[in-house]
């Protein structure tokens, strides 16, 4: 008999056990101590109703564990928790941590796949995990055990496509971007079940097809319109909210005469069927690569003193949109940079009025918002019962140029580019603005190197958690700004913090360079 | 009531074949047996005496390394790989090798087919019978998982084909460690409805422990709980394992295993390699 007598306990208690299918019901009810999707809800709000972090206690935040990855570039994940496993990704690799200690349950790394990338992110469904490679598969896995269910490739690296967004698990599909230099982008929706694709929106039209009129004679396959975001859900309406890239090239435009549909648009698509309800585009015709792929939040509040269904976004082109998501309607758009210079302002329909002479020139342009924009994919969060949206917001201009020299797709080629000006580097400011107008309430300054791409998270502690360009992660007072904890991560921070709870006990954690730092209460948590 | 459930976790299955190269299944190299048989006896000849009979590195100081694990191996592109034979290493003991450009190129195939992963070889044996016995007269997924299929006791081997090389799947069958891998350890733990249930920690420190049971669920110790786990010295997998099976049936179930991957692989062409694998 060669098996050893093992030992067994007495009174053994679980602290786990994790047999639970993560559904629809599951998702509407996150975020709470379970963080289900990238932004934690479907609205893309990010405000999680936790609390036992808040004014009073924030004081006594700790780091709880600090865990290292071998992954080459700076992290970018929002990690997801379900019942007190994290869940969280690196380029081309997926983990599941205990999100107590931060310790490894089980960890997959692409063999297969070429270069390193970054990811953003995975998605849960069902008793599966999900996450994308680089070269665009998208890989199934056994949430406990790690086991690899399926593979899909649903975009060819060939064709000049790249993957580094978090999937969205919505009604049992998981939705999945695209990004390129010059290739026409999509997102797709496929099974959980086997990755068989049941939808996808272009973000370029095809020849005939409404909106393809709206590029001359340029060659629509090469339109661009990265979708390397993935955008909200609205189970009442059944409609995801799809925003899309800029069109290429990027700076240069005459080959491309007309707006350029649906590049920075957000796409109302019907859930089941991926077939556009609505479309609202905020650059047409871009030529400073302000893309629409800031987080289109959904929020149910009064808008000029009746409730409305709204969609928010504060958008990389310096302006704040509130629009109605059932029509699409625009029903406000209100600057939030002050350095704001391509536009005087916005039309009745939400049409940029064009400030002449802002396109991109040979010799340079002056422009204000800088590449990066206004906002980004750093995310913004919303804290509903206070109305304040917080946007982490550059103020920054930049030269831009525009060259002729014909556009070869793929080729890296944008159409010239951008050059920030050396005196004038441009800082970051943690803004809140009236989520109905867009009005500044507060304003916190961020002075750094403006290499940051981190945003924030709220909560019901009356708390907002935002990264800075400094490397630190704070805690502000919602209402007032007030700055009331901080802490230096140790490296530039790439990613937005998210919080959860195990136990009936609150946790914060942010990526920063290739660590991931987990913080709690010092005398609430193991 | 352990003891009489036949298992197997071939502990040394855990790891991948590489983690920072692709490998590929479709080097021509290594898709040709006759060049790679004629590397090997260049091999022979004027390798092993720093890198070892079989490429598994020498022993000592100023001794080659490992070119069946090694990542620059891997990630090395032939044209370099027949560099490093022909201009030798700069900075460290390997020194040039003034060969024509065909036996540098045969010794590059050999080199290469220590790294090859098992999905890129033809190989002899019956896939189908060999699925056949995975899932049946072998019980390999009683503990072992492919594409959702199996046991959560033992490494998922849905990928395995394209991580490990066929003589790391050989041997990981014919002759697997009786000491379980770090993260396979074996432990018994409770299951919610009362029953005693076998499971293998993930991790598991004086701190915590992140166990996984045989139904696949997780169980995560804090504090107390983690100090008092208890471990058995021995891996889930029995080592007689292989005795239950033909050599023809433990053929077709390495066949079957050295097809298993997760990504499309192009079928491998040519005759098989012979029985013990690339070498």
């Amino acid at each position: 008999m060669r098996r050893q007598i093992f030992l067994l306990f007495s009174g053994f208690v679980l602290a786990f056990v994790l047999d639970a299918q993560v559904t629809s019901e599951d998702l509407l009810k996150s975020p709470a101590e379970n963080w289900l999707t990238y932004h934690g809800d479907y609205a893309g709000k990010r405000f999680s109703p936790l609390h036992e972090i808040n004014t009073a206690t924030v004081a006594g935040l700790v780091p709880k564990w600090v865990r290292h990855f071998t992954t080459g570039s700076d992290l970018e994940a929002t990690p997801l928790v379900y019942e007190g496993v994290m869940y969280t990704t690196a380029g081309n690799e997926l983990y599941a941590l205990d999100a107590v200690t931060g310790r490894e349950i089980w960890h997959y790394q692409s063999a297969n796949s070429q270069g390193r990338g970054v990811n953003r992110g995975a998605a849960i469904w069902g008793d599966q995990v999900f996450f994308t490679t680089s070269d665009c598969y998208l890989l199934s896995f056994r949430r406990t055990s790690g086991a690899v269910l399926w593979a899909r490739e649903f975009a060819s690296k060939a064709d000049g496509y790249s993957c580094s967004g978090a999937p969205f698990a919505v009604k049992g599909r998981i939705l999945v971007g695209v990004a390129s230099s010059g290739i026409n982008c999509f997102v797709a929706a496929l099974s959980a079940e086997d990755g068989k694709e049941a939808w996808r929106v272009w973000a370029v039209p095809k020849s005939g097809e409404p909106g393809s009129d709206t590029w001359g004679q340029f060659p629509l396959r090469e339109g661009g319109g990265p979708m390397w975001t993935v955008g909200t859900y609205d189970p009442d309406l059944n409609l995801i909210y799809l925003p899309t890239g800029n069109p290429w090239p990027d700076f240069h435009g005459a080959d491309r005469p007309g707006d350029n549909l649906y590049t920075d648009c957000i796409l109302a698509v019907d859930a089941d069927t991926g077939k556009m309800k609505w479309y609202f585009q905020f650059v047409p015709h871009d030529t400073h690569d302000w893309d629409a792929n800031e987080t289109p939040i959904l929020a149910d509040i009064n808008f000029r003193g009746q409730p409305r269904k709204l969609l928010l976004q504060a958008n990389r082109n310096g302006f704040y949109y509130v629009l109605d998501r059932e029509t699409g309607e625009f029903l406000t758009g209100t600057p939030f940079v002050k350095d704001l210079t391509w536009a005087t302002g916005l039309g009745a329909k939400g049409r940029p009025i064009l400030r002449p002479n802002s396109e991109p020139s040979a010799a340079g342009t002056l422009t204000c918002p800088s590449v990066h924009g206004a906002s980004n994919w750093w995310s913004p969060s919303l804290n509903p019962d206070l109305g304040l949206m917080y946007v982490v917001t550059l103020e920054q201009c930049e030269l831009y140029y525009s060259s002729s020299q014909k556009a070869v797709a793929n080729s890296g080629f944008r159409g010239t580019g951008h050059n920030i000006i050396n005196a004038r580097p441009g800082q970051f400011y943690l803004r809140a603005l009236d989520s109905t107008t867009g009005n500044l309430r507060w304003e916190f300054p961020m002075p750094g190197p403006t290499t940051m791409w981190a945003g924030t998270v709220a909560t019901a502690g009356n708390l907002v958690f935002s990264a800075d360009d400094d490397g630190d992660l704070a805690a502000f007072d919602a209402k007032t700004g007030k700055p009331l904890w901080h802490f230096f991560t140790g490296s530039n921070l790439h990613a937005s913090p998210m919080t959860f709870g195990v136990n009936g006990h609150q946790y914060v954690t942010i990526a920063s360079g290739t660590n991931l730092i987990t913080f709690g209460l010092a005398a609430k948590t193991p | 009531m352990f003891a009489a459930t036949a298992v197997f976790c071939p502990s040394d299955l855990r790891g991948q074949l590489d983690r920072s190269g692709p490998p590929t299944t479709a080097n021509p190299l290594t898709r040709d047996p006759a060049l790679v048989e004629a590397g090997a006896s260049l091999f022979r000849q004027y390798c092993t005496g720093c890198h070892g009979r079989g490429g598994e590195g020498g022993q000592g100081e100023g001794q080659g390394p490992n070119l069946a694990t090694s990542w620059e191996v891997r990630r090395a592109k032939d044209q370099e790989l027949s560099g490093f034979i022909k201009n030798g290493v700069k900075g460290t003991a390997m020194p040039a090798f003034p060969l024509p450009d065909e036996q540098i190129r045969q010794l590059a195939a050999f080199v290469r087919s220590l790294n090859a992963p098992a999905a890129s070889l033809p190989i002899a044996g019956d896939v189908q019978a060999g699925e056949a016995t995975f899932f049946g007269k072998g019980q390999c997924s009683s503990c072992h998982m492919i594409r959702g299929r199996g046991g959560y006791l033992g490494p998922d081997l849905s990928d395995v084909g394209a991580t490990r090389r066929l003589g790391e799947l050989r041997n990981s069958l014919t002759d697997p460690s009786p000491i379980p891998s770090a993260d396979y350890r074996p432990v018994l733990v409770t299951g919610a409805d009362g029953k005693q249930l076998r499971a293998v920690a993930k991790h598991s420190s004086y701190w915590s422990a992140q166990l996984l049971d045989e139904r696949g669920n997780l169980h995560l110790l804090h504090g107390e709980d983690a100090a008092k786990l208890a471990f058995a010295q021995e891996s889930w997998m029995s080592p007689e394992f292989a005795k239950r099976l033909s050599p023809g049936e433990l053929n077709d179930l390495v066949a079957f295993l050295s097809r298993q991957s997760i990504r499309p692989l192009e079928p491998p062409k040519g005759p098989p390699v012979p029985k013990e694998g690339a070498r």
